[in-house]
């Protein structure tokens, strides 16, 4: 399913979008939370320790006053320090100091309470009414370094379950949608013509109505297709009797007429009513090449309906004797079109082929995988009457008696039902002639 | 040959029923399927011209019954309906033929012949029989060459006899073939009529089996 719309992959990746977003925002919230009880916990302990160490200090100081130079306190081991401190008078001038404490990190003049310059987090305690001030400088990078390895504590496992997330939401998206994918596939595999219901397993409820509209909507067409094809049946029959009695009754009195001037006149009522009736024959039959139904749901052989349809034209007197058919085998002629239709079609080529003829000329018609050619002799036609004798009322150069609705009839079926309809003169392997060649759609895949 | 028109449509039944028995058969029509079912009880037909839709039923159910009743008489369907699917029907039924409404008289005529011709095991419309040369399907016999003029009466009793080549017909069957319900005739209309053909075609065409019928000589 490539498309440019497809509610999977819009739902899977969405879905997926979404995840990691809301994945993110806990994330970010989360190190900015240890992020900010770090900073309480390391604040509250760099406060204890100044207030215990100004005391003692306080004490080591007025102990010592005599002493001039600011005194650094003498380290029992050395040892990188991660805290340092000053202690200074409230002029700035050190007192004491821890033994790697460098003077640059602190500010100018003591101050009391918490300060961050850009590389410490200090925090001042003044005692002596402000004569004595300690000041307790810790480094940020070692608070960074903290919250930066809780961070990555907590991201590194979740970063490992999002691809699994991820996959998860596209296997459950798939998986909800498979109803959906199956009537839609479902529908796009059914022949053109097959109008039965949809029958699939349980759809979810959101889903449900539209199968149940299309069945509804593939159940109104049926119906209607099938008022159309019993209209023109029915008409077709209401039509046929009355001419049928007058062309009957007609030619009796023609039979017994002696006097020559109305014979003639009784001759023409004949003619115009042998007209009359292959013309609403033919308009009967352009009527259901135009309508629905060309194509059926179930394929069938439709071998037995040329043999039938060739049939009729062997047992007339007139024709019978030139047709040139040999019965196709079984399974020649599978197709989804339905049987009136190739018929009609099939009748409408033999008709052709009898009519533009010569007179007693062989007509031949050759049944083979899925194609039937109706060939017949005659001077080859000019390219431009080919492309125009599937013309309505197009009666080709001939004198012949027609309605010129022959080949449009076929034509109109063949491209309602999908079948390939050429013709061709002259005919195959011939230097004359005329070949009607139809190629049965093929069942395979439906059209 | 006796033949059981079935056809609703009064003006088609009318010209057809004129027809056929101008063309020398005899011809009972009836309006519905009860008339032909009580019809074909009475008479052994030797056709019948059944329409498909019927005031009082189906032809093709008509056809299937007596089929399955095991009558092998010969029917041509006379129909409106021209689908393919109910022509396949209508042959699968059992008919012999079927034509499709409107259609020339000639045609049907044409189409009786060869129905009748199939059904007497020979499909050649052309039989030689001692010097005769006879067209069933053309209506027309020579002797030795020359053209022989048959009433139609006359054409009727010849053909009935040829159909049943090698059988002897019993007067009453000949009479059955000839003539219609409503035809009278006098009792000796058959042996006038053989006398007359024997005259056209030569003694010994016919033979009389003295006390059972008629015969056509074999060629």
């Amino acid at each position: 399913m490539s498309s440019a719309y497809s509610l999977r992959n819009r739902l899977s990746l969405a879905l997926a979008v979404g995840v990691t977003l809301v994945w993110m925002a806990g994330v970010t919230v989360c190190g900015l939370v240890v992020r900010h009880e770090l900073d309480e916990a390391y604040d509250s302990a760099l406060q204890e320790m100044a207030q215990r160490l100004l005391s003692l200090a306080v004490i080591d100081i007025l102990d010592h006053q005599e002493t001039l130079s600011a005194r650094r306190v003498a380290a029992l081991k050395p040892h990188d320090e991660f805290l340092t401190y000053v202690v200074r008078d409230g002029a700035g001038k050190i007192l004491l100091h821890s033994h790697d404490a460098d003077r640059d990190v602190f500010p100018e003049k003591p101050r009391t309470g918490f300060n961050t310059t850009p590389t410490h987090r200090i925090y001042g305690e003044s005692a002596v009414s402000d004569s004595i001030f300690i000041e307790v400088a810790e480094p940020l990078r070692h608070r960074r370094e903290a919250a930066f390895e809780s961070t990555i504590a907590l991201v590194l496992p979740l970063a490992l379950f999002l691809p699994l997330g991820v996959i998860g939401v596209w296997w459950l998206v798939r998986r909800n949608m498979k109803p959906v994918i199956g009537l839609g596939e479902q529908i796009k595999a059914r022949s053109a013509g097959d109008l039965s219901p949809l029958n699939t397993a349980r759809l979810p409820d959101e889903i449900e109505p539209i199968r149940h509209a299309v069945n509804d909507l593939m159940e109104r067409l049926q119906r209607s297709l099938d008022v159309e094809r019993s209209f023109t049946a029915n008409s077709a029959h209401e039509l046929r009797t009355p001419i049928a009695g007058a062309l009957a009754q007609t030619q009796r009195l023609i039979s017994v007429l002696d006097d020559d001037e109305r014979r003639i006149r009784a001759e023409a009522i004949e003619s115009s009513l042998q007209r009359l009736a292959r013309i609403s024959e033919k308009l009967m039959q352009l009527a259901r090449a135009e309508g629905g139904g060309i194509v059926t749901a179930a394929p069938a052989d439709l071998g037995a309906v040329l043999d039938a349809t060739v049939d009729e034209f062997a047992r007339n007197i007139e024709n019978g004797e030139r047709l040139n058919y040999a019965n196709p085998d079984a399974g020649t002629l599978i197709s989804n079109i339905d049987a009136d239709a190739f018929s009609i079609l099939m009748r409408n080529l033999i008709e052709n082929a009898l009519k533009h003829s010569p007179p007693g000329s062989a007509v031949e018609i050759v049944a083979e995988d899925g194609q039937v050619r109706v060939i017949n002799a005659g001077a080859a036609l000019p390219n431009d009457d080919l492309i125009s004798i599937t013309e309505r009322f197009s009666r080709g150069p001939t004198e012949t008696e027609g309605s010129g609705l022959g080949l449009a009839i076929a034509a109109a079926i063949a491209e309602n039902g999908n079948i390939h309809l050429d013709f061709k003169s002259p005919a195959t392997g011939r230097t004359d002639g005329f070949e009607a060649i139809v190629v049965l759609p093929s069942i395979t895949g439906g059209t | 040959m006796r033949i059981l028109l079935i056809e609703d449509d009064a003006a088609l039944g009318h010209a057809i029923l004129d027809h056929v028995s101008a063309n020398g058969h005899a011809v009972d029509w009836v309006t519905t399927l009860g008339d032909a079912d009580a019809g074909a009880r009475a008479v052994n037909y030797d056709l019948i011209l059944l329409d498909l839709m019927l005031p009082d039923g189906r032809g093709l159910d008509f056809l299937r019954q007596r089929r399955n009743a095991g009558d092998a008489t010969s029917v041509i369907i006379l129909t409106a309906r021209d689908r393919i699917s109910e022509r396949i029907e209508g042959l699968n039924a059992g008919a012999d033929d079927y034509l499709v409404k409107p259609f020339d008289l000639s045609e049907l005529t044409a189409r009786i012949a060869a129905v009748a011709r199939r059904y007497t095991g020979n499909p050649n419309p052309l039989v030689a029989l001692a010097d005769l040369e006879i067209d069933l399907a053309g209506r027309t016999v020579l002797r030795n060459g020359k053209a022989v003029e048959l009433t139609a009466r006359e054409w009727r009793l010849f053909e009935t006899l040829l159909q049943h080549p090698g059988a002897v017909l019993s007067k009453g069957q000949l009479e059955e073939h000839l003539y219609d319900f409503d035809a009278s005739f006098e009792s000796n209309t058959i042996e006038v009529h053989i006398s007359r053909l024997r005259k056209k075609l030569g003694r010994d065409i016919i033979e009389t089996v003295r006390g059972i019928g008629y015969r056509v000589r074999r060629s």
